[in-house]
């Protein structure tokens, strides 16, 4: 296929081209700043935050079909986007009525119950308000893609720099792997089979009498994904979590995985809130758009040499208090931790890179077991030395098992580990590093700020921390109970960029340890799955998760 | 100490949507000191896990009242309690495939408008009207009452939870309920994992785990759990009013408040309750064929998530209330299989009469726990054990 073939699209009424292989994402960035969608409940304006595909800034309409990920789709000749949740346009959008109107969000559970004449017309206004985009239309063709089935020795699970070693290792060992990746455009390993645009939604370890796992998944064209492996590595990766700040939601506020994605988003003079290696990264990659580094401790010494040589100012110490601007970020204000005064930062984006989490959901679904790390603050999965879970056969590597910087299982180490038959050793406690507990005393710091407008604590469902407030004022405690009263960790990005926000401020509000809070049952799919990949496969699982 | 009194009136042992209920009723008419415990968090049982629906539609009279009455309650709830539970009318269509089911549905519909409810028997065409994009020649007709719905279930159980202490409840979370002690074959009290607490009546609400609570009680109970799963979809905009049930295999789904379409097959019991509750993918996969076989224009749509609970199902279908034969206060609240939500108001009320031994108005051959103990089959049966 050639290089410079072009796709033609439609985008509303406009005609569009995008480059071969680009995602709509990235053709739509070329004309400027995409705006989207609008928020669920509060219709806020809402920008591209993730660039990977796991929250709620870049949903469309393709081809009648809702919420699909702009940033996750190879554009394909003639598809039809629309956007959704606004009228007449994500970025003027009357909706947005709803955000002033309700200052401090809508009370679901207590308000709206009287006059009782008007219950119905409250009913049609809520129900009105929920999701995103309108029901399918009826499809076009009545044929499902074919399912793909696969067997084999090994499933490494992630391409990226850990998943390529682990399985370049498996080969060099003498097997013969197969990879999976959700990524288009992932490169091919040598002498392992590789599936790209692959994305992994269930994992279920063996059951009723095989020896193999059962990992169900999805391709770019909804089909169904079926593999049998007899050991599965997990090298998913991490992903930079979010912050809670008033703004937090503001189109412009992304992670270091969109500013290093590639989508080429106009980010602009960009505020970096970081202060390890992630930060450092995103800072030589924005070069002279990188505007500032803000970080609440100190700043390594490598991100202070990198930002020292482009002349990018630091400001180590400091609080995130708010990020100014409505349909874009124009500001980010900024406080000195030892009390010695506030400031604005000028900028047009802000980049998340200060604490990187684990995609590590696939590993509990199959049983592996987590335990909470002070620091970063956040829970990892039990990983021993050599890449092993505390399930036979099942292992993990890179960003998806421990937190950047702590020891690792060489490749080599690893094919060792999947090729020897001897029981799993017991997980090594986790090791402690860093600064233990900082996140907590940052986020302690952060909720005594007076609040001004909204904190969207989750941004897929416009969850409000004042919500999460009100329901331990009202007795309600710990993380299972106060999903339930919030909806926190509900909404499209199954929790990833709220549930670890929300751990750290329950245990705040309620005054425990983030242990405590407790954590949240896996509740599969991973990601949300096409009824269609499903339905394909139906009848050929016996197997249940473990609990 | 964990407990506020070492005496009270009743100990419930479950602060799902039935022990709460019953606590409620039994605090309304000054019952005296009431005992919740459970030894989860709220709504960690079935009251958290199920689908919300609330049907008149039953083969059943008795059912039919109790489950009517709990309509009203549920219309008037966020008045009496202050939580909205979204009781949304929008009916419970039943999809009959074929002939066979169809006559079954008529059957039904003959009981209910007997009863004085306005259910209609539908012709595919209309069926067709109510569930937007339903495959063409899927069924051949349907029965349809338009004051049947959904409920939000976590704010029955938080607005009923904050009701009850309100009224001087206590609710204990976090403990366990591990026995009786009784003399002379009458309750004295309640073993819990947090010592003992004196009663002359202890409710059994323990939903899915009540066999296993009347057993350490030295009952043996007819009760089986059964795991069932249930998904939710991606939300939408509204675009399905009913909740639609398919008389051959139980698929049913309804669209929620959020916009979500949550739903799951009736069919494939599995017995054992198993702590943890985990989906699994031969549920998601089978329920994903029923949905888009039915809605093909579903296709393209995600599934969100997953989960399980447990149905508390007795031989014949209907529910056990009522005060043990063989153990005198000990008052069984429980076996209301997939359709405890819905008979949560107007059973529990009945539940709070027999723990104060005032007369209960339900046919004994339908709801007595003494009908399983009498020797040949229960002369009463509900079949319509869908959705
Ligand atoms: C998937 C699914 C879908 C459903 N759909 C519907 C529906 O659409 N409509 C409907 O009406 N019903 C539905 N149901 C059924 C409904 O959820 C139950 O009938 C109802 O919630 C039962 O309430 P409960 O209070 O009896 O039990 P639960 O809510 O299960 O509460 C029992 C409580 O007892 C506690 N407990 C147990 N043993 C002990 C002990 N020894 N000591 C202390 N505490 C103990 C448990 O922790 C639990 O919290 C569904 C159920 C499931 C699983
Ligand atoms: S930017 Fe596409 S999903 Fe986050």
């Amino acid at each position: 296929m050639g290089r410079s073939t072009s796709r033609q699209f439609r985008f509303g009424r406009a005609q569009l081209e995008a480059r071969d292989g680009e995602s709509l994402l990235a053709a739509l960035a070329r004309r400027g700043w995409p705006s989207l969608v609008r928020s669920v409940r509060y219709h806020r304006p809402r920008g591209p935050m993730c660039g990977v595909g796991d929250c709620t800034g870049c949903l469309v309409r393709v081809n009648g079909v809702p919420n699909q990920r702009a940033c996750r789709r190879p554009v394909r000749e003639g598809d039809q986007v629309l956007t959704e949740n606004s009228w007449p346009s994500p970025r003027h959008d009357l909706f947005g009525i709803a955000d002033l109107l309700l200052p401090h969000g809508l009370d679901t559970v207590h308000g709206l119950r009287r006059p009782a004449f008007l219950t119905g017309t409250y009913q049609r206004a809520v129900r009105r308000l929920a999701g995103y985009g309108h029901a399918p239309d009826p499809p076009a063709s009545a044929t499902a893609a074919e399912p793909h089935r696969r067997e084999a020795e090994v499933l490494v699970v992630g391409a990226g720099r850990s998943g390529r070693a682990s399985a370049e290792a498996l080969v060099r060992a003498g097997l013969r792997p197969l990879l999976l990746e959700r990524r288009a455009d992932a490169v091919p390993v040598d002498g392992a089979e590789t599936l790209a645009g692959t994305t992994a939604s269930m994992l279920a370890p063996p059951a009723g009498g095989t020896d193999r796992f059962s990992l169900l998944g999805f391709d770019l064209d909804g089909a169904g994904v079926v593999v049998r492996a007899r050991s599965v590595v997990v090298a998913t990766g991490g992903y930079d979590a979010g912050l809670l700040f008033e703004g937090s939601d503001r189109p412009g506020v992304v992670t270091g995985d969109l500013a290093l994605s590639g989508v080429g988003l106009p980010l602009g003079p960009s505020v970096i809130v970081g202060s390890g290696e992630r930060a450092r990264t995103v800072v030589e990659r924005l070069g002279k758009d990188a505007a500032a580094v803000v970080a609440f401790g100190d700043i390594g010494p490598e991100l202070v040499r990198t930002a020292a040589e482009l002349e990018v100012p630091l400001y180590p110490r400091s609080r995130v208090v708010r990020a100014v601007g409505r349909g874009r970020v124009r500001a980010l204000e900024v406080a000195r931790r030892d009390g010695a005064g506030r400031f604005r930062l000028a900028c047009s984006a802000v980049v998340l890179a200060h604490r990187r989490l684990p995609n590590d959901q696939l590993l509990f679904q199959a049983g592996a077991a987590r335990s909470w790390r002070d620091t970063p603050g956040a829970y990892f999965p039990e990983v021993d030395r050599r890449g092993r879970t505390g399930v036979a056969r099942l292992f993990a590597v890179g960003s998806a098992a421990r937190p950047a910087g702590s020891a690792a299982p060489s490749a080599d180490e690893l094919a060792d580990a999947v090729r020897g038959q001897e029981t799993t050793l017991a997980p090594s406690p986790p090791e402690l590093g860093g600064r233990p507990g900082e996140l907590l005393a940052y986020y302690r710091e952060l909720l005594r700020e007076r609040r001004r407008g909204k904190w969207v604590l989750c941004p897929c469902e416009d969850v409000l921390l004042e919500e999460v407030e009100r329901a331990v004022e009202r007795g309600f405690r710990g993380l299972e109970v106060v999903k339930r009263y919030t909806g926190v960790g509900t909404g499209l990005c199954q929790g990833r960029y709220c549930l670890p926000e929300a751990i750290v401020a329950l245990a705040i509000l309620e005054g425990r340890p983030p242990t405590e809070v407790g954590f949240i049952t896996q509740r599969p799919p991973l990601v949300p799955t096409p009824l269609s990949a499903l339905a394909a496969v139906a009848g050929e699982f016996a197997t249940e998760l473990p609990p | 100490m964990t407990f506020a009194r070492r005496d009270y009136r009743a100990v419930v042992v479950g602060a799902g949507i039935i022990g709460l209920y019953t606590a409620y009723h039994l605090a309304r008419r000054g019952a005296g000191p009431v005992l919740v415990v459970d030894r989860g968090f709220l709504s960690s049982g079935g009251s958290g896990r199920n689908g919300g629906g609330v049907r008149q539609q039953w083969e059943t009279r008795g059912t039919i009242r109790l489950a009517r009455e709990a309509v009203a309650a549920y219309r008037r709830f966020g008045r009496d309690f202050g939580t909205n539970v979204w009781f949304r009318q929008g009916g419970y269509l039943f999809l009959a495939e074929g002939p066979a089911e169809l006559e079954r549905l008529a059957r039904v519909h003959e009981v209910v408008r007997s009863e004085g409810l306005p259910s209609q028997l539908l012709t595919a065409e209309q069926v067709a009207e109510r569930v937007p994009g339903i495959a063409p020649g899927s069924v051949v007709g349907g029965s349809f009452l338009a004051s049947d719905g959904t409920v939000y279930p976590f704010p029955a159980v938080w607005g009923l939870y904050e009701a009850v202490r309100a009224l001087g409840v206590e609710v204990v979370l976090g403990v366990s309920a591990l026995g009786v002690r009784a003399e002379q074959g009458r309750v004295q009290g309640v073993e819990t994992s947090a010592g003992p607490a004196g009663a002359p009546t202890v409710v059994n609400a323990a939903g899915g785990w009540s066999a296993e609570f009347s057993r350490a009680c030295g009952l043996e109970v007819p009760n089986v759990a059964t795991r069932h799963e249930i998904l939710a979809t991606e939300p939408m905009k509204p675009f399905l009013d009913p909740m639609v049930v398919r008389a051959s295999d139980g698929l049913y789904f309804s669209q929620t408040m959020r916009g979500e379409l949550v739903g799951g097959l009736t069919v494939p019991h599995e017995p054992g309750t198993r702590r943890g509750v985990p989906s699994s993918p031969r549920f998601v996969t089978a329920m994903a064929r029923a949905l888009v076989g039915l809605l093909p224009r579903l296709r393209g749509l995600g599934v969100l998530r997953a989960w399980a609970g447990f149905y508390d199902d007795s031989p014949d279908g209907l529910p056990v209330i009522g005060e043990d034969p063989r153990l005198g206060g000990f008052v069984h609240a429980n076996g209301f299989g997939g359709h405890g939500f819905m008979l949560a108001p107007s059973a529990s009320e009945r539940v709070a009469r027999a723990v104060l031994a005032e007369p209960v108005d339900l046919d004994p051959k339908e709801f007595s726990p003494a009908r399983f103990l009498g020797s040949g089959a229960a002369p009463s049966r509900e079949r319509l054990q869908l959705g």
